[in-house]
């Protein structure tokens, strides 16, 4: 059976056999939502492991490929594969899904079939988006997605969740049907809705589009997954989706749901639109900067825990943009590295916020303080974390920052400059809030409420801490199938040099063009 | 060779003590730290005996930690002979002050914790120096930070502590800044971080290139090693616990800035202009703060602004070519410096948490050993000959000399003013008459013996290590003329010094007093450490941190940005409620309306169509 | 055109439905006082038997395809594609129409003939290939549907929705018959091949009629068909009657003449008129803008639910003429898809409007949704699939039926046309979403408090809308196949 295929039907499966649960009976719910996503956690392992790493460096990218026909007319494709930065996203999905589902175990005490069935669902979508290679299928995902999380922030949220998810969707809503239009259009110039033909296209000359033409798809493309991102100043749905989202909402939309926009960036808007992508860098690239500092000073006087991790989120996507618009391999490794460091740091982030929620009811920073006395692993896991979000060596996000601040620096001096004002911010709001909860006199409330760890907590925080280590110490696990893709992507994004030199070649091997340039 | 080793076993003994700790005894405990920093030092002795001279350094590689694209950042390790003193400073000093810290944190809560993060200091040090690239020399670097951030706010519910943990981490971040562009730039340049690559492409490279690279590094070592204008995370760093203010925030870490630029000495000596920068900082910091040192009352306080001071010379050394006097004085001054903080730590402990010295004094009987240990630290530290401290300083001033005279006259003025504010703490302290109420009780052996080996030290080390001639192969030779004159004024000043303090504070106390009265603010100046801080918060902090808060966030985020996205949803029900007016629920106007359409459609087509 | 009136089998077999469904209707108007007393549901199962027969016999007529009674009818894919449609709805309209009228016991032969009629109407507006055919057909469809409005003969409500759909609609036709005569007028004929050749100047006057009068003519004619499908600036009437009529009537109103009144639009003007498309093509693209405008933004505010939807449905009505405005096979095989995607999630969420709306329809509030899904889960996704249908989210019609229409707009390089329209379906998304929040975010109201349980006729008028909804977005193959093939319409 086809892999990917496999890694999409089980939570599919999943959700809807979790409706035929009784919801008498949420224990149910709970084991089998555990279930399954562990069940397609295991079988997402398997791309990894089968991955072909070897050859040279730019390669052909997808793997796995699935493409049989789906609709005839228009001609639609379902049509799924992993590339070196798709294949990682999708373990991310699948490996922060039971995660999701352990911290959900007690907090989600209402209707919990429905919110695991939304929660497997979301699955579904997510990791769909990061396997679709025709972009139709690629748009479906994409708005499936986004169906669960309203109403996983809707239902299951805080007080003004109401408002939250109904600005998300809307605001997601918008930049989608623009993308919509442009997908059509790509169709109507192409009779093809698969990614790697009109790759192809482009590649070898038979597709070209007119500047004006090319800059209007490029924009309409980036503005779904600007939003996404979000890129500032289109971030303002992203604090009020995260204060009011359960926790397992802010997790999955923290983690995954991001990365869909720098996801759709690298995969789709560079390769597609090479010539405008590089028009609009510098542009976007301040965008990016202005975003990672002006991130950090707001996260830094956020007075709730939430918001300040997703502002700090703001700021941490500034780099992975800034990385993908250095067009340099070492600025998008940085980015894609930054993506999964993001993934799990921030997931990670918001796991403990929720805990420490659970125990205090309160997301106030004020209500805090002391908590290091009366948790001390709690705190100790916190401060890990912590430590790896505002880039500490030997934790992940250092090499993702290192890597995109190295690449910015190769692109333009003054941008890397910029940039790592950001990063001595992080340590600024990072630590003060640290500070604030779990230093100082533990206050009566916080003594008696805030137990340490349990059990399940712990099955929650150590693969998360561990994969913290891993991938802060040894990034050769993870590297190279990522810069397989990047180099790929950077070959297309070569495009816009006269065709000549291309045109009479039988197939494209980006290694091939390499020799010929 | 297994390097690794030398760093790995106090990894080891952070994670057993760290995870299991809180169940272990305190021997157990004590069995983990200190026997993990005592392998630690016997593998490095014995990768010394092993390797022998070292003419060429040795290195090991052990994986790949990143590589992309032109990069490829090994996890490397080397050692040659600057390593070597390094090693042995961090894993000697090390041990001893472990051993120490038994019986000063005997009382303490936290034990196990304590002795966790001093080997988790212990392991990046180590990392710091080994290291055979500017990456893994990063993770040291940060890594020490990080340890110095816990370990400050080591007693955490008191904010003063975190406080100063905080300040330590951040400021140290912003010259991580210059750290971190430094090698980017250097990436840029050169293609690789490795040592031997960058050295090797460094006399080619153009001196712009390597003057900004030297000039970034230094703002780095300025954050590390608390110079001007980056000092001010270290006089609080005093709110840790006394070992780690001997051998983190005096012995070790802050010396890493030094360290680096020894390390980076191929870059500087084709980037003079940054040399010269690095030799001003250096000198005017250990003015500036020997100044402030005049003044303090905390006897923590006093040796932590000596520190920086001392360290201003360390950098004066380096900055002025001599490398190896100023790694020489980073030895030395590792010693009498540790042995200044545990000796204070012992007084402080003596008095059951005494630190201000104004509540001192006659403590010479109480406690005899402690004073005798200190006494030896401040000859060294005075520069007194035959002492430690006089071999080193002297090296600098000399050097020094060659490069700028003036910066030996203000260098040996700081000598002057060094040896009386060391003096007058110890005159304070164990002479006169006691002016505290506490019963003061000598301290345990396993407290006494580390700070007699260190007495020792502070006395022989001078001649006992001759780290210019071991270094000498490493580093470009230059020409410093013995001239015993320098050396006689320089040892002049020290001794002048002291015996001002014996004047002003034994001889005749109260001479001090009316002294600071009749030069009331500049006293209160000095006393109050330039206002340093105070400037620092109005001009930096607290303009960032408000101009966030009120008009970043509160205005430009929710009214602005956010407003103009409600906006949109607002203009979009106000069309609403626009085309609603059309809805009268009026059958005529209804009619109206489709006449009036009908009428505007007809007559459209009809156009259309007659033109055609 | 001398057409010899001698019928012969096929015409008759093409015939079929119309005939299957009048009989019926006069037949339960005559069986009334001895049914009546026995069973209140057998009318309801008469007109569904009547129907399910009729679509067979739409389908039987299709294989015998092939012009009827000299050519005034047309029984082709196109027309069978409207037929099966329209009957469809009906079917869909009765099943809750039981519990409905059992609340409000108004249980009347009337009430299922009148429909029967009006469908019969449709379907012959469907298969009409002559505008003398369509006018009786526009006029058999909206009489009845006029009477269907005020059947609640004691609602004041009812009676004024009725009287206003009745006068304006009576005003629209007029326009409608202009047209109509001016066609006859300038080209002497009024079979749209013969107009269309006519047109085109190929028929036996050979010279082509002046522009102007073909102009007017269609013109006239767009304003009455436009009435119909409530187009702007043609809609006012929409949101009145939507409200005022039985929830089941509206429903019935909201898909069935609309999709037959499209049919006929289409036919006309992509046969006929299609010669002087690039003169209609400007007021489409207008009438399509402001439709899907006026529509959508004017439903944000709405708390009625059934004049959101009325609003709705004008928006919707934008979208295809969109695809009108596109002149080509493939906007016509979109503007199909759509309608028929568009009639099962529109029937499909008045289904449960009429459920909810309780005795003397109470409860037709958006808040009277309120926690819907903790009562009843099953009736809640329902229309949460009806909803997500509407605003156009993937896997479902609604949105397979967009996408499918502005690709054909793209084809035609109606561009801005496009991302405008896509920019007011994201728009349409927030008061549809208002729906679920209700539904899933508040807390059990009264409505849903005494909401009686679904009954079989609802479940079955929920689930088979609901699955051909899903049917459509996820395997639109075979029904887009069909629209593709029979949108051939120009011979």
């Amino acid at each position: 059976m086809n892999l990917p295929t496999l890694i999409l039907a089980l939570p599919l499966a999943g959700f809807l056999i979790a409706l035929l649960v009784p919801r008498s009976s949420p224990q149910g719910s709970r084991i089998w939502a555990i279930a399954i996503s562990l069940a397609t956690f295991a079988a997402s392992l398997a791309l990894p492991m089968l991955f072909d790493r070897s050859g040279v460096p730019s390669g052909p990218g997808e793997q796995f490929t699935l493409d049989v026909p789906w609709i005839a007319t228009p001609n639609i494709h379902y049509h799924v594969a992993a590339d070196g930065v798709g294949l990682w996203l999708v373990l991310l999905s699948t490996f922060l899904t039971p995660i999701c589902v352990l911290i959900s175990w007690r907090s989600v005490q209402n209707r919990v079939k429905e919110f695991y069935a939304f929660l497997l669902l979301l699955e579904f979508g997510l990791v769909g988006v990061f396997l679709a290679q025709d972009l139709f299928l690629f748009y479906v995902f994409w708005e499936v997605s986004l169906v669960p999380m309203y109403f996983l922030i809707g239902i299951w949220g805080h007080e003004r969740r109401i408002y939250a998810a109904v600005k998300f969707f809307l605001f997601t809503m918008t930049g989608s049907v623009l993308m919509l239009a442009a997908i059509i259009y790509l169709y109507n110039r192409t009779q093809t809705f698969s990614y790697p033909a009109i790759v192809e296209m482009i590649w070898n000359g038979r597709l070209t589009f007119a500047p004006g033409e090319q800059m209007l798809l490029f924009l309409a493309f980036f503005a779904a997954f600007a939003i996404k991102v979000p890129i500032f100043p289109l971030h303002t749905w992203l604090p009020d989706a995260h204060v009011e989202a359960p926790t397992a909402g802010s997790v999955m939309l923290a983690s995954v749901m991001l990365k869909m926009g720098t996801y759709g960036i690298l995969h789709f808007c560079l390769p597609l639109f090479p010539s405008a992508a590089r028009a609009c860098a510098p542009w976007i690239v301040v965008l990016a900067i202005v975003g990672i500092i002006y991130g950090a000073l707001v996260a830094m006087v956020q007075p709730n825990m939430k918001k300040l991790v997703a502002y700090s989120s703001v700021s941490h996507l500034g780099f992975v943009v800034l990385g993908i618009f250095t067009f340099t391999q070492i600025g998008m490794d940085g980015a894609v590295y930054q993506m999964l460091n993001h993934g799990i740091s921030t997931g990670a982030l918001f796991v403990f916020v929720g805990l420490l929620y659970e125990r205090r009811h309160s997301l106030e920073i004020s209500d805090y303080g002391g908590v290091a006395t009366a948790a001390p692993w709690l705190a100790t896991a916190f401060l890990v974390t912590t430590l790896a979000s505002i880039g500490l060596p030997m934790l992940n996000n250092f090499v993702g920052e290192f890597l995109v601040l190295q690449g910015a620096a190769i692109a333009n001096f003054k941008w890397a400059i910029y940039a790592a004002i950001g990063v001595i911010l992080s340590a600024c709001y990072m630590l003060w809030m640290y500070q604030r909860v779990f230093y100082g006199e533990a206050k009566e409330e916080v003594r008696r409420r805030v137990a340490d760890l349990n059990l399940r907590e712990w099955a929650v925080v150590i693969p998360l801490i561990a994969m913290m280590v891993w991938m802060g110490v040894y990034s050769q696990t993870f590297l190279p199938p990522v810069s397989r893709t990047t180099a790929r992507v950077l070959e297309q994004t070569q495009v816009n040099v006269p065709f000549q030199v291309r045109v009479e070649r039988p197939s494209r091997m980006p290694a091939e063009a390499a020799n010929v340039r | 060779m297994q390097l690794w080793l030398i760093p790995v076993l106090p990894l080891a003994g952070f994670l057993i003590n760290g995870l299991f700790g809180r169940r272990f005894s305190k021997g157990t405990v004590n069995a983990v730290a200190i026997g993990s920093v005592a392998l630690s030092f016997a593998w490095v002795l014995k990768t010394i005996f092993a390797l022998g001279s070292l003419a060429s350094p040795y290195s090991e590689h052990y994986f790949t930690w990143i590589r992309s694209g032109i990069l490829n950042i090994g996890c490397d390790f080397a050692v040659d002979r600057l390593t070597i003193v390094m090693l042995l400073v961090v894993t000697g000093v090390g041990a001893v002050i472990h051993i120490y810290s038994i019986g000063y944190m005997a009382h303490e809560g936290g034990y196990y914790r304590f002795f966790a993060f001093l080997n988790l200091f212990m392991f990046f040090m180590l990392v710091l120096v080994l290291a055979s690239n500017y990456l893994v020399m990063f993770v040291g670097w940060e890594g020490v930070g990080l340890c110095s951030y816990l370990l400050i706010g080591f007693y955490f519910d008191k904010k003063f502590a975190t406080d100063a943990g905080n300040k330590a981490f951040i400021v140290n971040r912003i010259g991580d800044f210059g750290f971190s562009l430094a090698m980017f730039y250097m990436v840029k340049n050169f293609g690789s971080l490795d040592f031997a690559t960058v050295f090797q492409q460094a006399p080619g490279a153009p001196e712009a290139t390597l003057t900004i690279i030297g000039l970034l590094l230094m703002l780095g070592a300025c954050g590390k090693s608390a110079q001007l204008p980056l000092y001010v995370w270290l006089p609080d760093a005093m709110a840790g616990p006394t070992p780690v203010s001997a051998l983190i925030h005096a012995a070790t870490m802050v010396t890493a800035g030094v360290y680096m630029t020894a390390r980076s000495w191929a870059i500087y000596t084709h980037a003079p202009a940054a040399m010269n920068a690095i030799a001003i900082i250096g000198v005017v910091t250990a003015f500036f703060a020997a100044t402030i040192g005049l003044a303090q009352n905390d006897i923590k306080k006093v040796f932590a602004y000596s520190t920086v001071s001392q360290l201003g010379y360390m950098f004066l050394g380096v900055g002025c070519g001599a490398f190896s006097a100023g790694i020489y004085h980073l030895v030395t001054h590792a010693f009498f410096k540790a042995l200044l903080f545990l000796g204070a730590g012992s007084v402080i402990h003596a008095l059951s948490g005494e630190q201000d010295l104004r509540h001192m004094g006659g403590l010479r009987k109480k406690i005899p050993w402690t004073y005798l240990t200190m006494l030896c630290a401040a000859v060294a530290i005075a520069g007194v000959p035959p002492f430690s401290g006089f071999f080193s300083k002297d090296a600098i001033l000399v050097a020094a000399h060659q490069h700028a005279p003036w910066m030996y006259w203000l260098g040996t003025l700081t000598a002057g003013m060094t040896a009386f504010y060391v003096f007058r703490a110890i005159f304070l302290a164990f002479f006169g008459e006691y002016r505290g109420d506490k019963h003061a009780h000598e301290s345990p052996p396993v407290m006494l013996i580390p700070l007699a080996i260190l007495a020792l030290l502070s006395l022989a080390g001078g001649f006992l290590f001759k780290v210019p001639q071991f270094l000498a192969p490493l580093f470009p030779t230059l020409e410093a003329p013995e001239d015993p004159a320098l050396v006689a004024i320089s040892v002049a000043a020290g001794l002048m010094g002291i015996a001002l303090a014996w004047m002003m504070y034994v001889a005749r106390p109260g001479m001090a007093d009316s002294f600071a009265a009749s030069m009331k603010g500049l006293y209160t100046l000095v006393y109050n450490k330039y206002f340093v801080d105070e400037i620092y918060a109005a001009a930096v902090v607290n303009p960032v941190v408000d101009g966030s808060r009120e008009v970043l966030w509160k205005d430009v985020d929710v009214k602005l940005i956010d407003g103009a996205a409600n906006g949109v949803g607002a203009r979009a029900r106000n069309l609403g409620s626009l085309l609603r007016l059309m809805q009268s629920g009026n059958i005529r106007s209804y009619a109206t309306w489709v006449l009036f359409g009908s009428v505007v459609l007809i007559l459209a087509m009809g156009i259309v169509g007659g033109l055609r | 055109m001398s057409a010899s009136f001698g019928f012969n089998s096929a015409d008759l077999i093409r015939f079929l439905p119309e005939t299957i469904l009048t009989v019926m209707g006069t037949l339960m108007m005559v069986l009334d006082p001895i049914l009546h007393r026995r069973s209140s549901n057998a009318f309801g199962h008469m007109s569904i038997m009547a129907l399910i027969a009729a679509i067979g016999g739409a389908v039987y007529a299709y294989t015998e395809a092939g012009p009827a009674f000299g050519g005034m009818l047309m029984v082709d894919g196109f027309a069978t594609f409207f037929r099966v449609l329209v009957l469809v709805v009906g079917i869909l309209t009765i099943l809750p129409s039981y519990r409905f009228l059992a609340r409000q016991d108004a249980e009347t032969s009337e009430y299922h003939a009148l429909l029967l009629f009006s469908i019969a109407g449709q379907c012959l507006m469907a298969a009409a290939n002559d505008l003398i055919m369509v006018f009786i057909g526009l006029e058999i469809s909206s009489i009845s549907s006029y009477v269907l409005a005020g059947y609640f003969r004691d609602d004041k409500r009812s009676n004024e929705a009725a009287l206003k759909y009745f006068l304006l609609g009576s005003f629209a036709t007029a326009f409608f018959l202009y047209g109509v005569a001016l066609i006859y007028g300038s080209t002497g004929s009024v079979n749209l091949t013969a107009a269309r050749a006519v047109i085109l100047g190929q028929g036996p006057g050979g010279a082509a009629p002046a522009p102007v009068f073909i102009g007017v003519a269609a013109a006239l004619m767009f304003v009455g068909l436009g009435f119909k499908v409530s187009a702007a600036p043609f809609q006012m009437w929409a949101p009145d009657v939507y409200q005022g009529a039985p929830t089941p009537v509206t429903a019935f109103l909201s898909a069935g003449p609309k999709a037959a009144a499209f049919a006929v639009f289409l036919r006309i003007f992509m046969t006929a008129f299609e010669p002087i498309g690039s003169g209609w093509e400007p007021l489409v693209w207008c009438s399509a803008l402001a439709s899907m405008i006026i529509g959508n933004f004017a439903a944000l505010l709405q708390t009625n639910i059934k004049r959101m939807l009325a609003y709705s449905s004008i928006a919707h009505a934008g979208y295809v003429l969109v695809a009108l405005a596109a002149r080509s096979q493939v906007g016509t095989a979109a503007a199909m898809f759509y309608l028929a995607a568009y009639a099962l999630m529109n029937i499909g969420a008045f289904a449960v409007v009429s459920h909810l709306s309780g005795r003397g329809e109470r409860y037709q509030n958006i808040e009277d949704f309120s926690g819907l899904a903790q009562k009843q889960p099953l009736t809640a996704a329902m229309l949460s699939i009806f909803l997500l249908s509407l605003i156009g989210v993937p896997l479902t019609g609604g949105f397979f039926g967009k996408f499918y229409i502005f690709k054909a707009a793209l084809e035609s390089h109606l561009v801005w046309l496009t991302v405008l329209g896509l920019l007011t379906s994201a728009v349409a998304a927030y008061y549809y979403l208002r729906i679920l929040v209700m539904m899933y975010m508040r807390e059990p109201c009264e409505a849903v408090e005494n909401a009686e349980p679904l009954s079989p006729g609802l479940r079955a008028a929920l689930i088979l809308p609901a699955l051909g909804t899903l049917l459509l977005g996820i395997f639109p193959g075979w029904v887009l196949a069909f629209a593709e093939k029979s949108a051939a319409l120009v011979k």
